[in-house]
């Protein structure tokens, strides 16, 4: 891994550079409990019969805005929850001119291999990310993304993988997020850049590399306590030799594609998990091999847990697991019916408004409720990390501080789902950074119309209503209330909104979802 | 109370990069009892401890190079370093049988002092070769059980003779806080210190108030309230104790790696003296697959940051060395035999770095199992003869000052003293 220097380490612009390096490896119990928790105990907002509305918008969008808060109200926040899980059917279409100055989304890695501006895909599929967090009404798809994302980590800084991940964006886990468990899997085993990220595409029948295989069984599928064995890994890692990019290594075929390598193949007969696989199968082995993870009932309880924890709650109730695994089941891997099982379901309603933030939903929640404006795009030059000199990039520099720069987690268990991990001194700090940053800012990156989210309000106390019914769905607590109110005192609203703005963004209120 | 905002005062460029604030703080609005130093008669009666992690299974065999050993060089056809010749693409030898990875000289000088001490084929005795549970389980300090949730460093803090009010007692480098202090004690998890502030180059009384109403608000029966309070103490310690151009002492030259830049960040912590007892940081990048490198490349690069950070580090601290114990472990070692691809796969038995004054450094310790096929654990790694425990307890012991050694390793009762330090 290369090393930072001093510069880069110490100055904000190029803190993205410096969490690569101290955001390493976190220990995560896989498919066991998790660590001492903080629990969301917290005093609710005050039940004005659309709790469980805008609750749980606020848990299947990054925000809700008043849009779909009057859409949810009109057709039944269940039906909503169902056209969410059907993102196709929703009109999508103001986002190509959003991302259309993001030219490498659309590029081929054979282009991006020798560019001369090498950390501009990583650039650019960060904005498009966030970009679609703010403004997509696919807000529950996008969530998705990012859950499958995470599951099949591929860290964007590891050698040549920066002209491959935008590719695995594109093909590999943004068309199969909702749909079949094994396409999902079948495309990111032949993903290039999971191939170089996890070795297999230099693992060869003389000298087969473990790394690949090992993951796809602990953390794509069965899980750590699913069922194999180091024997399994081995016997799945010859499987998987010959699985590589062509024209890497002498092969064949357009530079950087998938490419099935019969003489690096190691084709003898196999026994993996109880099954053999006979000889000579060629690519069709690997093929196998995931179709039986992907029916294999401890891939549906770990897909499920794991679905459960980012929807319900840091240790997920047995009761949803175990349903959701029965529709994963029942649906051979249907992710979007096993999502519905668990957002309809009492332990979904039951948890809701108990599940603290990422920073990344602290970064996109703050935008979307207060409406905030960007910032034109910084404009491009030199410099090391794609330019930081203002415009709206910089904001995502809270992100890093905050401690989840998109795609830099470097181990491929992902960025961790549970409280303890965020909740830190680091942490908060930084989440109360960001709250002054976006209230604040007057537009070098981002700019708030307070005024406008005030409406008619006349006073202070009119005032900070309006703004917890937009930016929390409800009011605070009287106590809270009153820290708020008394902090401000007689001020103009003109100056009184802002400070209001940042303290219930920095709020414990606001830290949860 | 009312206040009137001056709009001018209180905007912030929050972006922009960091000033010490200088305004003080009500500091007894937000904290019930705050020491900065620990008080006289609960001072910390040990050592402070630099709890060091290697992620990704640092492979210990090119680290301390068993120059002995045929099967080093049979199995490592690509990989091996030959044997110490005086030539700088040779081990650095050590004791006539082990010597160091020459990226590693830097470690040279503090071996000769007697100041470094290393173990060899240690370890956590569970087999997985997963990253994530090798790592939770020594982490944890209970391989194989994950029943209990804290960690072995927490355990160790909430069972001392003292009591230390510092919000900077426990302090994990990084974004997010190391699983070795997560339990019911107060640790505090910090990147920089240059960045650990609110607001950027605001400098306003208003923002101090901001910063109060923030403790108000994070008093109003959130689970989130302990972190917020703690954020708010540590924040204030900070802007009262630190300068802001820190400059290292005795010539030391820290490497510009993160992980250097980590180490620069306790240096100033202890030479503060605000009452930190542990500190515990991350070195990543140890999970070499594939061209690890022999003499060049990414393993080397590693270890050459590992030593060089470690040797400024110890340079930087002078005399307080003597009140310091350093420790390195990684979850795992990696595989004797190198694979197809110019690396190695995960293996068992591993090397433990550990560097104070109070340690009786300048040896290697452990049995060496060596490495014929018969002394070979599981599929052709490393065997462990010292459990990792019999290591840090015996730290925990003698130089942490803290005789409960069975309740920071529950279930653990087989120690075994190794002799490696003072106390």
């Amino acid at each position: 891994m290369k090393t930072l220097n001093r510069r880069e380490f110490l100055q904000l612009g190029g803190i993205t550079a410096a969490m690569t390096a101290l955001a390493a490896c976190r220990p995560l119990a896989e498919g066991a409990a998790a660590p001492t928790q903080v629990s969301g105990e917290i005093a609710p907002l005050e039940y004005d019969g659309e709790w469980l509305l805008q609750r749980t918008l606020q848990r299947i969008s990054f925000a809700p805005t008043p849009d779909e808060v009057a859409h949810a109200r009109e057709i039944g926040i269940d039906n909503f929850i169902d056209e969410q899980l059907a993102p196709d059917s929703l009109d999508d279409s103001h986002m190509e001119a959003i991302l259309a100055p993001y030219s490498t989304l659309q590029a081929e890695p054979a282009e991006l291999i020798d560019s001369e501006q090498p950390y501009m895909p990583l650039a650019e599929l960060t904005a498009a990310t966030l970009l679609r967090g703010i403004y997509s009404r696919r807000q529950l798809y996008e969530m998705v993304v990012d859950f499958w994302s995470n599951h099949f980590n591929i860290y964007f800084r590891k050698g040549i993988v920066r002209a491959f991940k935008t590719a695995d964006d594109r093909h590999v886990i943004r068309p199969h997020v909702l749909g079949k468990l094994q396409d999902l899997l079948l495309a990111s085993a032949k993903s290039p850049a999971m191939l170089i990220y996890l070795d297999n595409a230099q693992s060869t029948a003389d000298r087969p590399n473990e790394n690949y295989a090992r993951e796809l069984l602990e953390l794509h599928t069965l899980g750590v306590n699913g069922g194999y064995t180091q024997f399994d890994v081995q016997e799945m890692a010859r499987a998987f030799t010959g699985w590589g990019i062509s024209r890497l290594r002498g092969r064949r075929g357009q530079p950087g594609e998938f490419y099935f390598d019969d003489q690096n193949h190691d084709s003898g007969e196999k026994l993996i998990l109880g099954a053999t696989i006979p000889a000579n199968g060629g690519i069709g082995e690997g093929e196998q091999i995931i179709a039986m993870l992907a029916e294999h009932p401890s891939t549906a309880e770990f897909i499920s847990y794991k679905l459960a924890q980012r929807f319900v709650a840091d240790e997920p109730p047995t009761s949803i697991v175990s349903a959701a695994a029965a529709t994963f089941s029942a649906s051979r891997g249907d992710i979007a019916l096993t999502l519905g099982t668990i957002l309809h379901s009492e332990e979904f309603k039951a948890s809701l408004g108990t599940k603290l933030k990422r920073p990344l939903e602290v970064f996109l929640s703050a935008l979307r409720s207060t409406g905030a404006t960007l910032a034109e795009i910084s404009t491009r030059g030199s410099g090391r990390n794609g330019n930081r000199r203002g415009g709206r990039a910089a904001l995502a520099d809270h992100l890093s501080l905050m401690g989840q720069p998109l795609f830099l987690w470097e181990t491929p268990d992902g960025y961790p789902d549970y409280a303890a991990a965020w909740a830190s001194t680091n942490g908060t700090l930084a989440r109360w950074n960001y709250a002054l940053a976006v209230a604040y800012d007057q537009g070098r990156s981002v700019s708030v119309d307070w005024a406008a989210l005030a409406g008619d309000a006349t006073d202070n106390t009119q005032a900070l209503d309006a703004l917890t019914q937009r930016l929390l769905g409800g009011r605070l607590p009287d106590e809270a209330q009153a820290i708020i109110l008394n902090f401000v005192g007689a001020a103009p609203l003109e100056t009184s909104l802002p400070a209001m703005g940042a303290l219930i963004l920095s709020s414990p209120f606001f830290q949860y979802r | 109370m009312s206040t009137q905002l001056s709009r001018k005062e209180f905007l912030s460029a929050a972006a922009k990069s960091a000033v010490c604030l200088c305004t003080p703080l009500d500091v007894g609005r937000l904290l019930p009892s705050m020491a900065f130093f620990a008080p006289p008669g609960q001072e910390p009666r040990g050592d402070i401890l630099i709890a060091v992690f290697q992620r990704g299974g640092m492979d210990g065999l090119n680290a301390v190079i068993p120059q002995g050993e045929i099967e080093y060089y049979r199995q490592r056809p690509t990989l091996a370093v030959a044997e110490s010749n005086g030539g700088k693409a040779s081990a650095i030898d050590l004791d006539g049988f082990f010597g160091l990875h020459p990226s590693l000289g830097a470690f040279k000088n503090i071996w000769d002092a007697g100041e470094l001490a290393i173990v060899h084929a240690s370890g956590s005795p569970d087999p997985t070769h997963s990253h994530f549970d090798a790592m939770d389980y020594m982490e944890r300090g209970t391989p194989g059980e994950k029943s209990l949730s804290s960690g072995w460093l927490a355990r160790h803090l909430q069972t001392t003779d003292w009591d230390n009010d510092s919000p900077f007692r426990a302090v994990g480098i990084g974004a997010m806080l190391q699983s070795s202090l997560r339990g019911p004690v107060s640790a505090t998890a910090m990147q920089s210190i240059a960045q650990f502030h609110l607001g950027g180059d605001n400098q306003s009384a208003e923002l101090a108030q901001f910063q109060a109403t923030l403790g108000e608000l994070y008093g109003t029966g959130s689970l989130l309230d302990a972190t917020g309070q703690l954020t708010l103490g540590a924040t204030s310690t900070l802007e009262q104790v630190i300068q802001s151009n820190y400059q290292p002492s005795h010539g030391a030259g820290y490497p510009d790696s993160a992980f250097g830049q980590g180490l620069l960040q306790i240096a100033q912590l202890i030479k503060a003296e605000v009452g930190l007892e542990v500190a515990t940081i991350d070195i990543g990048g140890w999970d070499t697959h594939a061209q690890q490198g022999a003499l060049e490349g990414d393993m080397p690069n590693l270890l050459q940051d590992l030593a060089d950070s470690l040797a400024a580090f110890y340079t930087d601290l002078g005399s307080y060395t003597q009140r310091v114990t350093i420790v390195t472990m990684s979850e795992f070692g990696r595989r004797l035999q190198e694979n197809g691809a110019g690396g190695t796969d995960h293996g068992h038995g591993n090397v433990m770095f550990l560097m104070g004054g109070g340690l009786n450094g300048g040896k290697v310790y452990g049995d060496w199992p060596g490495l014929a096929a018969d002394a070979l654990y599981g599929p052709g790694d490393l065997a462990i003869t010292t459990d990792y425990r019999d290591v840090l307890a015996e730290i925990v012991q003698k130089r942490l000052a803290n005789e409960h050694v069975a309740e920071v390793f529950p279930g653990y009762s087989d120690m075994n003293v190794l002799g490696l330090a003072r106390g």
